[in-house]
């Protein structure tokens, strides 16, 4: 299972497999004993270890693993349960109190999870890092004025105003993550690349571009985990994804949608379909000319048939996104506006702002099939307005810094997808002005925007959330820089005999909770 | 050369090699007029069709039409293997003719580059310069150009070496010609029969390496088509379809067949001293 594998010796594993399986059917399926380890595919490498500074669900897969937070979800659901806390109150609007469970160690010999540790992890993301620039999660924990550690397992968390969504955002998820405070003092940077925690598994090995290997923590004191070893696989391309499995290379991967028929078709597969609340939008870099004029926006969300554009891409197997925030959360918009193809009133909004000629300009996008499909949708729709829009499909690490700094001034229109969580708050963090060059690659500075997100997230009130939520991406919509196209569904292939542990945006995997079925 | 024509014809392997060369060339020159329809023109609705009438090789993923796409993929692989043998062919010829007539320390200059170039494996290298320069079509033609200098520049310096002292280059230059006159009007023409025939052979050798690389997505960029983007396509959607893979793949092989072919018996034809055993 160590060695390399290419699509050539995929395709021979799978053509041999499925010979074999052709003329010895009596054999699928034996007995099997206890397995020791299962192997899982990653969409590509993780690129920091840092929770504060991760960079999607990829890192946030291995750190859940990985690292205990004071509270964890649920098997499966966006519901919370103790997990390094004996206990936690939320004592008034703006006060947490915790108690750590004693005796839990992290990995090691660095010691016993202690308050000190909580505060050093929750601070993090309200001080500035050494290069003087906040974390990219710190608005997870924007409302956070400081952990008061009370005792060796007792602390209050102090917030400037009431913050609902850190129950479902950032204490159960990466953010709530508890680091080592002695293994950074020790370590320095090293320690975002060892990874030091105290949850189920530890960080043996990882591999750039190879593999993660995560071994069982022999310390562990929680639920005893199935697999000694869970062996992560990057692999980008779907289709080498799918041979790896069919010839069992790997026992568990997301698939494209389109796969699904195929795949389910298979003896020893189950395959899982959950409708997700991810976000898949076009985005618009307003900062740029000919983009900074609203009109040539408008012309383009005009000239867009989103219909076609994820039936081409997606094979019909997702339904289209009106807004940000997906049906079945706080917050969604049933009443957005359904823009409709208007190749006339495109062309005359052209016309309004000076570009009846067009332009030539460029659409980035990561080099996923479903992406470079709407792509070359998009281009050609797009051609019927006078633009000449050029494709540039780029790997994960490339395309994932595209956006940033000063290189995403130079953004035209981009495909992006973002995960989403339960609570719309995280949804909408990643628009606001302070990301601009960060996450917002549409570099869309609304002052409205930032008023009412703010608002949404220190507000109680779950019905004036909502109404907060949905004035927002009134906001968002008046903006026409974003072209919204789906919210996914995640389709995963899993072995028959492995019990998969999924959270419901379908992007996180809880890997410690894997068994066998 | 009608004498070396039908030295080819007379030969069955040089006489299919041929054929598939010329239908091959009437494919890509002819594109825009065989082409049935426009090769990016989508029809989302009609995606995954198998051959019809109306489609002879079926649609795509997109709905555009296998065949025309075919064609053109045809003419984006004839395009860069003729750039690119024109390119490598002239510079590698007039740096292999430099190395020969150059100083010592000239030539063992320019042999060590060659030495180097011919040390990078074409496919890292390819995806190096994409890397550095981004893809493209020229990008293309110039990278495997680059990784073609040496088969060209080291023949062309091993002609002009047992040449440069021959009888007759004695008497021209006693006679008082220039080395320009020497090297464009006694020597080029003396060398070019081997050069022919190495650059047909490396036809083939160009098309599968843009072939993997457009597959790769750093070849020739969307929407255009290559014959290498058409397996990559029909790679992402083989559960759906086999033919866009099963045509492209099929392209490819007669290609690199045809031209292989053509080449081993256009050698024989004109130098048959360098004919080997197979």
């Amino acid at each position: 299972m160590a060695g390399k594998f290419s699509r050539r010796s995929m395709l021979k594993a799978g053509a041999a497999a499925a010979g074999g399986a052709a003329l010895f059917p009596i054999f699928a399926g034996p007995a099997q004993a206890a397995r020791e380890r299962i192997t899982v595919r990653m969409m590509r490498d993780i690129q920091s270890l840092d929770p504060a500074n991760r960079v999607s669900y990829v890192e946030g897969n291995v750190m859940r693993a990985v690292l205990q937070g004071l509270i964890s979800f649920k098997p499966g659901k966006f519901e919370w349960e103790l997990d390094a806390a004996k206990s936690i109150t939320q004592v008034s609007p703006t006060l947490i109190e915790f108690e750590l469970k004693p005796g839990l160690m992290f990995h090691g010999g660095y010691g016993e999870v202690t308050a000190e540790d909580v505060k050093f992890s929750f601070e993090r993301y309200i001080k500035p890092m050494a290069n003087g620039q906040m974390a990219q999660y710190a608005k997870d924990w924007e409302a956070l004025k400081e952990v008061e550690v009370t005792g060796k397992y007792t602390g209050k968390i102090h917030l400037k105003n009431p913050a609902p969504a850190i129950w479902l955002v950032n204490l159960p998820d990466g953010s709530g993550s508890i680091l080592s405070k002695a293994a950074y003092e020790k370590l320095g940077d090293q320690a975002t690349k060892s990874l030091i925690g105290s949850g189920p598994y530890i960080l043996e090995k990882w591999e750039p571009n190879q593999r993660i290997i995560l071994k069982a923590n022999p310390e562990w004191k929680g639920q005893k985990v199935a697999f000694n070893e869970v062996i992560l696989k990057p692999v980008a391309d779907p289709k080498t994804a799918e041979l790896a499995f069919r010839s069992g290379e790997l026992d568990f991967t997301v698939i494209e949608p389109a796969a699904a028929k195929e795949m389910a078709k298979l003896a020893d597969t189950d395959v899982i379909s959950l409708d997700s609340i991810n976000f898949v939008w076009i985005g618009i870099n307003v900062s740029k000319p000919p983009f900074d004029n609203l009109k040539v926006r408008q012309a383009i969300r005009l000239a867009i048939d989103v219909d076609r554009v994820i039936l081409a891409a997606y094979n019909g197997a997702v339904t289209r996104a009106y807004s940000l925030i997906a049906p079945g959360l706080l917050g969604y918009w049933a009443d957005a506006p359904k823009y409709k193809r208007d190749i006339d009133a495109a062309k005359k909004l052209m016309a309004e702002a000076g570009h009846e000629k067009g332009f030539e300009c460029k659409l980035t996008l990561l080099n996923r099939p479903a992406f470079q499909a709407a792509g070359l949708v998009v281009q050609a729709m797009l051609a019927n307005l006078g633009i000449k829009l050029n494709l540039e499909v780029l790997d994960g690490g490339t395309f994932w810094s595209a956006g940033k700094g000063d290189a995403g001034k130079n953004l035209d229109l981009s495909i992006q997808r973002f995960g989403g969580k339960a609570d719309p708050a995280f949804q909408t963090q990643w628009f606001v002005s302070e990301q601009v060059g960060v996450w917002n690659w549409q570099r869309w500075a609304s002052p409205e925007f930032d008023k009412l997100n703010v608002a949404a997230a220190s507000t109680d009130d779950a019905n004036e959330r909502a109404k907060l939520y949905i004035e927002l991406q009134k906001v968002m919509d008046q903006s026409a820089a974003y072209i919204w196209l789906t919210h996914e569904v995640n389709v995963f292939a899993s072995k028959k005999w492995l019990r998969p542990a999924i959270l419901p945006n379908g992007d996180d995997l809880q890997l410690g909770l894997f068994r066998e079925a | 050369m009608r004498g070396v024509i039908a030295q080819i014809w007379g030969r069955s392997t040089g006489r299919l090699g041929l054929i598939l060369v010329v239908l091959i060339l009437i494919m890509g020159l002819g594109a825009q007029v065989i082409s049935p329809y426009d090769p990016n023109e989508l029809d989302i609705l009609n995606r995954f069709s198998d051959p019809t009438w109306i489609h002879p090789m079926g649609t795509d993923h997109l709905g555009r039409d296998l065949f025309s796409r075919m064609l053109y993929g045809t003419q984006t692989a004839l395009l860069v293997a003729v750039s690119t043998i024109i390119v490598s062919l002239v510079v590698g010829t007039l740096m292999g003719i430099g190395a020969a007539y150059a100083p010592r320390e000239v030539e063992r200059a320019i042999l060590i580059l060659f030495d180097i170039i011919s040390s990078f494996p074409s496919l890292v290298f390819a995806l190096a310069v994409v890397a550095l320069l981004g893809p493209g079509l020229g990008k293309v033609v110039l990278i495997v150009s680059i990784t073609l200098l040496p088969h060209f520049g080291r023949v062309a310096r091993a002609q002009v070496l047992s040449l440069k002292n021959a009888p007759f280059l004695e008497a021209e230059r006693v006679l008082g010609a220039s080395r320009a006159r020497l090297v464009l009007v006694h020597i080029v023409p003396n060398i070019m029969g081997p050069l022919v025939v190495l650059a047909s052979m490396d036809i083939p050798v160009v098309i599968t390496i843009e072939a993997g690389l457009s597959f790769l997505g750093v070849g020739v960029p969307p929407p255009l088509a290559s014959w290498g983007t058409l397996l990559n396509d029909g790679y992402a959607n083989l559960t759906e379809t086999i033919w866009p893979v099963a045509f492209a793949g099929l392209m490819l092989t007669l290609a690199t067949l045809g031209f292989t072919l053509f080449g081993e018996a256009l050698r024989d034809a004109i130098d048959p001293k360098l004919k080997t055993d197979r």
